[in-house]
């Protein structure tokens, strides 16, 4: 059984077709990347499998549940799949203690507040953020804190998938990888199944297992990350790795990148 | 004629003290010459933009710092020091086009405004002219019809490359591009910066691009300077900085940089990702010493004491780096 | 609870926060302490009739004879009793509908909307004759007329909010989690939703108190014996050849009631909600 499974999603944001026939499967323990520039749809199709928004065709299954916006579906899917949201600040309610928003799993779980702390208690220890983390509002912790506090959040609900929006977006390079390893560890020993969507291919070439290149609403391609990124079929996936911005020590003069200039899109 | 910056100080008085967000930074860009200036948030890279171009916000003062432009010297210190520049000797590229362009006026408009305050006698016809062909230059499609939309019709790579038609027709002695591409992506990126060079070419401004990026960086730039929590720490060709890095932050960033070549285990969840452990210092409080001290995997004792200076690195004359290691008895 | 004093610390930084607040302190500390220490408001003296103000009667006296400091203050609690509760009852009502609409969307929005335009449609005087018409004079109407007519304010301005939170990140996380919508509303949206609503309510205070002026001017308000500031200017106006003062301290202490909250309201709109305040 796949861990999302997705046949022919279609929805229009009036004119524009923001995914255009995506059909794709995502396996189980593995971590799969979805790379695109802007408008390619990438974040919709987060959006359509969180169930956040609902497709106008197609349908999508969660480990073979099928994706149902009723309350009661809503419930039982928050127990298979969570979100981190691209700023982890704005995922936590302002004006909440992170205590509070804690304690709020625990209600949904129906489960004893010790017991929550407990696994929270541990959770934070392995996330290295320090316990008194909890009494404090998002707005006193730091930016770094907050990213933590959230995938810990997302975690005390166990989830079996994991959907992270540009995990590394606005982070500078000496921080990014501590995110990138926490993931990584997370994954292996939670036995999660990571989905990470990503303009950054360099990233999702060494995180994921398996990806798809989307452009304009569609795969573009997708399949096992080694050989999409070493003999990649499409044109589209070439100029986007050819225009990847790499330390060479080709040097200067300048290496221009002969990028097809393939007009702006919509106008 | 070279671009240079001497001491450039800058301090913004913050609720809880003052932080001391630039500290004797000095730049020195040729004519033709693309430098970058790299650094990460809180480094002050855009600081020095801000202060080159006389923009810095109310709670900020230039402590000290000269700039010299053109063959002209300004004492950045004063007011104002460079607003005769703005425009005509000096032009610059924000993150956000929008911040460049005024979105009440057509992007013809704009354009020929630069020509007029440029050359205030020539006529109306020849200014259509020439913004035409600008916009052609920087590969923006259709010119004419560009020309009479408003910018906020036009894609972000396109409102950026409008940006670059102005820059053009003003023709800068110095361009400054403050992360040019940060808001764009990857194929577009390249375009831009294409754009940039092209635009250096036909005018043979000297660029002082600041970014991120140390890919960008090396991909696009001659020179490279390093900057980290307000200070300089290592500057020289790209080449030389890349093949030799002088400073150990400089090698740990190289490091951090995620290749899109490199070597990749079959189980991705194998692959990990190099970090520079510690957190930025406080630039309200400047600790004694390299300013890289906590942060850094080969310092030793007399880093916490002796504050390093500028010392050359290799045998090139230009690449130098703050680095006690570096220092020759 | 440092929250408040910064509130207050800024708030006093400027020179129409510092008056707001003095004016609102005066008005408070009138309404609560006045009919303490002044005698009964509806005693009857004829004897001393339009009397000046003085030692025995610190604001004077009416055509009755009554103690005009006693029935200001009295008046001034009453309006303000009232401005507050309507205020409060309406924030609060206005706060959940339009959240509710905003989160809803679609048709539940839409109806919301319409009633809320249909409401605003009529003009606060005109609505109130015709509930007076229907129910009589009295507090009860006028409370539940000038709720319903705030109710629309609020609510549009909650709605707005809520359009704008309920496609943020820690809304739609809460969703995720499966979190209850009830507690979604109370918990998340209305804390985030309570700086503007409450400078909006800061903002009617004085509007309130000057239409329960109005009305009652008018006849409509409290009924006699009892005192209002409205029922006092007009007896006190009645009069007013025999004697100007009973309408001027009736219509100062109004004035430093409405401007002192408008104030304090402008004041704390600067704080709390800075981008609107620089737009109008």
């Amino acid at each position: 059984m796949d861990a999302i499974s997705i046949n022919n999603a279609r929805l229009r944001f009036g004119e524009t077709a923001a995914l255009d026939g995506v059909s794709l499967s995502i396996p189980q323990n593995k971590c799969f990347g979805i790379v695109g520039e802007s408008g390619s749809g990438k974040t919709t199709l987060m959006r359509a499998i969180l169930g956040l928004q609902k497709l106008d065709q197609g349908d999508i299954r969660i480990l073979g549940n099928p994706l149902v916006h009723s309350r009661a579906a809503r419930k039982q899917r928050a127990n298979f799949i969570q979100p981190i949201f691209q700023d982890p600040a704005a995922s936590l309610s302002p004006r909440s203690r992170i205590r509070t928003l804690m304690n709020e799993v625990a209600t949904v779980l129906k489960e004893p507040l010790a017991t929550t702390d407990e696994r929270l208690r541990v959770i934070l220890n392995r996330l290295g953020l320090s316990q008194s983390v909890v009494d404090k509002y998002p707005h006193e912790i730091s930016g770094g804190q907050a990213r933590r506090v959230a995938i810990a959040r997302a975690l005390l609900m166990r989830p079996s998938i994991l959907v992270a929006d540009e995990p590394t977006a606005g982070l500078d390079v000496s921080v990014q990888g501590d995110l990138l390893n926490l993931l990584q560890d997370i994954r292996r020993s939670e036995k999660i199944t990571l989905v990470v969507i990503s303009h950054n291919l360099a990233i999702v070439r060494l995180i994921a297992e398996n990806a798809i290149v989307m452009r304009a609403g569609k795969v573009v391609e997708g399949g096992d990350v080694g050989s999409l990124f070493r003999s990649p079929r499409e044109a589209y996936t070439r100029e986007l790795l050819a225009a990847w911005p790499s330390i060479t020590q080709a040097g200067p003069p300048a290496r221009l990148v002969d990028v097809q200039d393939h007009g702006e899109l919509g106008l | 004629m070279a671009i240079s910056v001497r001491n450039l100080s800058v301090d913004y008085s913050l609720p809880h003290g003052t932080a001391h967000a630039l500290r004797d930074v000095s730049l020195e860009i040729q004519k033709g010459e693309l430098l970058g200036l790299v650094g990460e948030s809180g480094s002050g890279k855009s600081t020095v933009a801000f202060a080159l171009m006389g923009l810095l916000a109310n709670n900020a003062k230039v402590i000290s710092g000269t700039a010299k432009i053109d063959g002209k010297s300004f004492d950045l210190t004063k007011p104002n020091a460079t607003a005769a520049l703005r425009g005509r000797g000096m032009a610059m590229i924000f993150q956000d086009p929008m911040l460049s362009l005024n979105p009440v006026f057509t992007v013809g408009t704009q354009l020929c405004e630069v020509l007029r305050r440029r050359s205030p006698g020539s006529d109306r016809k020849t200014r259509i002219g020439m913004a035409e062909d600008a916009l052609d230059k920087v590969k923006l499609s259709n010119p004419q019809r560009r020309m009479g939309q408003y910018p906020h019709e036009l894609s972000g790579g396109m409102r950026q490359r409008v940006v670059i038609a102005m820059a053009l027709l003003s023709e800068p002695a110095l361009l400054i591009a403050d992360e040019p591409t940060t808001a764009l992506d990857v194929t577009v990126e390249a375009q831009i910066m294409r754009e940039i060079i092209g635009l250096r070419d036909r005018i043979g401004c000297a660029v002082l691009l600041i970014t991120h990026s140390l890919g960008l960086v090396t991909e696009y730039c001659d020179k490279l300077s390093v900057l980290y929590a307000g200070e300089r720490l290592e500057s020289g060709t790209v080449n030389e900085v890349q093949q030799q890095p002088g400073h150990p932050y400089t090698r740990m960033l190289f490091d951090c940089e995620v290749q899109i070549d490199r070597e990749r285990h079959a189980d991705a969840s194998e692959n990990r990702f190099t970090v520079i452990a510690g957190e930025l210092p406080d630039t309200r409080q400047r600790p004694p010493g390299c300013i890289f001290n906590g942060r850094c995997d080969v310092s030793f004792a007399d880093c916490a004491v002796v504050d390093p200076g500028d010392y050359p690195v290799g045998n090139d004359t230009e690449h130098s780096a703050r680095c006690l290691r570096l220092e020759t008895p | 609870m440092s929250g408040l004093v910064v509130t207050l610390k800024r708030i006093c930084s400027e020179r129409d926060g510092r008056l707001g607040l003095a004016f609102t302190l005066a008005i408070l500390v009138f309404a609560l302490v006045g009919p303490l220490v002044s005698p009964d408001p509806n005693a009857i003296n004829i004897k001393a009739r339009f009397a000046q103000p003085g030692l025995t009667h610190l604001l004077g006296t009416d055509n009755l004879g009554r103690d005009l400091m006693a029935r200001t203050s009295v008046g001034t609690r009453y309006a303000l009793t009232l401005a507050v509760m309507i205020v409060v009852i309406s924030s609060i009502i206005g706060s959940l509908i339009g959240i509710v609409a905003g989160i809803a969307g679609a048709w539940i929005d839409r109806a919301v909307m319409a009633v809320f335009d249909i409401v605003n449609a009529f003009p606060p005087l005109i609505l109130a004759f015709a509930l007076i018409a229907l129910y009589g004079k009295g507090s009860a109407t006028f409370v539940l007329l000038v709720t319903v007519v705030f109710i629309p304010q609020f609510g549009r301005m909650a709605r707005a909010r809520a359009q704008t939170l309920r496609n943020l990140s820690f809304i739609e996380a809460e969703r995720m989690l499966a979190v209850h919508p009830v507690t979604i509303v109370v918990r998340h949206y209305l804390p985030n939703v309570a700086g503007p609503i409450i400078v909006l309510a800061s903002m009617n205070l004085p509007v309130v108190i000057a239409f329960e002026a109005s009305l009652s001017f008018l006849g409509f308000g409290v009924q006699p014996p009892k005192s209002s500031l409205g029922t006092l200017i007009k007896d006190g106006f009645m009069s007013i050849n025999q004697s100007w003062w009973p309408t001027v301290a009736a219509a100062l202490v109004l004035a430093i009631a409405t401007l002192g909250a408008t104030l304090l309201g402008e004041a704390l709109r600067r704080v709390i909600d800075p981008k609107t305040a620089s737009v109008s």
